[in-house]
């Protein structure tokens, strides 16, 4: 607690900046003049100061909220308030290269500092653009929560009302609502229901819920389940076998039937042959037999 | 933004020239007239802002919401125009 007060217009600039820094107080940019900082030290810590001396509690309290909007706005340095030069090096110490800035556009860079300031989007300048940007997702969310907490709110009216009429009529409403989501759950007239854990496996005691698939299989019997898939059932394995022999004797039939026929055809022409040449012979028989008749 | 207007097709397809400010893609009537108070009268000045903001469409859409009180339909297609036709011409 100091006792003396210095006025920080006639501080170094670095001793200044090391106040700001033991105040824990967000520094401006580095090329900022000595007039930010004075002005700064000024607004945290003699007000800080101030309230220091100050006994009454509730000033100290309204000086702490002060406090903490100070540090917000110290956090964002108004960019209205810095030249040129600083506007671009601020943009560029946030990873923005700003092109000229000019009458035209300084409004523009101004304002992309204040954004790049307030990366978080809480920042009620920007919110209405913001709101623009992503209205789709934003306002159905709003809509649910507003949808939900009135929901909620409604329920807690319809549990006082049963507390205080003790009726089952507006006893209904609140089974209505959680009915839906714990229809096991009876209604409480304080309208808060403390739902039973659910069993995980199944264990001690407890009925199983849900079963798991069957154990991974070793690798040896999930082939042999791939074979026997591609197998096919035995019936049909001996019914396609019996076609096939049945197959095989039509074929072995025609073919003693058929092809066996040249070598038939071939033993038949030899006995021709034969029976042939005995035709030949008889013939010379015959003439023989007449000449020997005839010598007779 | 995927598909183009007629007007981006006229603005994208030839130099500018003269062109009043309302020949630009997004920019009707009114928002013309808004833009010509503050001294955009012509494309090319618009075009100009355009240029000082790097080609940077994310500011200029900014800008030009800002300054002419479109939506960001209209601004991205403004800003789609004037971006192609720097491709093109510039």
């Amino acid at each position: 607690m100091p006792l003396f007060e210095e006025d920080p217009a006639h501080l170094s600039k670095s001793r200044l900046k090391s106040d700001l820094v033991a105040h824990s107080v967000a520094l401006p940019p580095a090329q900022s003049k000595k007039d930010v900082y004075v002005e700064l030290h000024l607004k945290h810590i003699d007000q800080k100061n101030a309230a220091d001396f100050s006994s009454d509690e509730e000033d100290q309290v309204r000086d702490v909220a002060d406090k903490e909007e100070d540090a917000e706005d110290a956090e964002i340095p108004d960019p209205s308030g810095l030249t040129d030069d600083d506007l671009k090096a601020a943009l560029l110490e946030h990873g923005f290269k700003a092109g000229p800035i000019v009458a035209s556009t300084r409004a523009v860079y101004e304002k992309k500092l204040r954004k790049l300031l307030q990366p978080d989007g809480q920042d009620h300048l920007n919110g209405a653009e913001k709101g623009v940007v992503y209205s789709d997702s934003e306002e159905e969310d709003e809509e649910e929560e507003e949808g939900s907490q009135g929901a909620k709110e409604e329920t807690v009216e319809r549990s006082d009302q049963t507390q205080q009429e003790s009726s089952q009529l507006s006893q209904e409403p609140v089974k209505d609502t959680f009915k839906d989501m714990f229809p096991d759950t009876q209604a409480t007239p304080t309208g808060i229901h403390a739902t039973r854990r659910k069993p995980i496996k199944g264990a001690a005691g407890r009925p199983i819920q849900y079963v798991y698939p069957d154990t991974p299989a070793s690798p040896t019997t999930q082939e042999r389940r791939a074979v026997e898939r591609r197998l096919v059932p035995i019936q049909i394995q001996i019914l396609v076998f019996l076609i096939v022999v049945v197959l095989l004797y039509l074929i072995y039939a025609c073919v003693e039937d058929n092809s066996f026929s040249p070598f038939v055809a071939l033993l038949e022409s030899l006995n021709q042959g034969s029976d042939g040449e005995e035709g030949l012979l008889l013939p010379a028989e015959t003439q023989d037999t007449p000449a020997l008749s005839g010598q007779e | 933004m995927s598909t183009t207007s007629q007007k981006h097709r006229d603005f994208v397809g030839e130099p500018m020239g003269d062109k009043p400010v309302t020949a630009l893609s997004g920019i009707g009537e009114i928002l013309g007239k808004k833009l010509e108070q503050q001294g955009f009268d012509k494309a090319f000045v618009v075009l100009g802002q355009f240029l000082l903001l790097k080609k940077d469409s994310e500011i200029f859409v900014e800008w030009l919401k800002d300054a002419s009180g479109a939506n960001s339909r209209q601004a991205g297609s403004c800003a789609q125009c004037l971006r192609e036709w720097c491709d093109s011409f510039l």
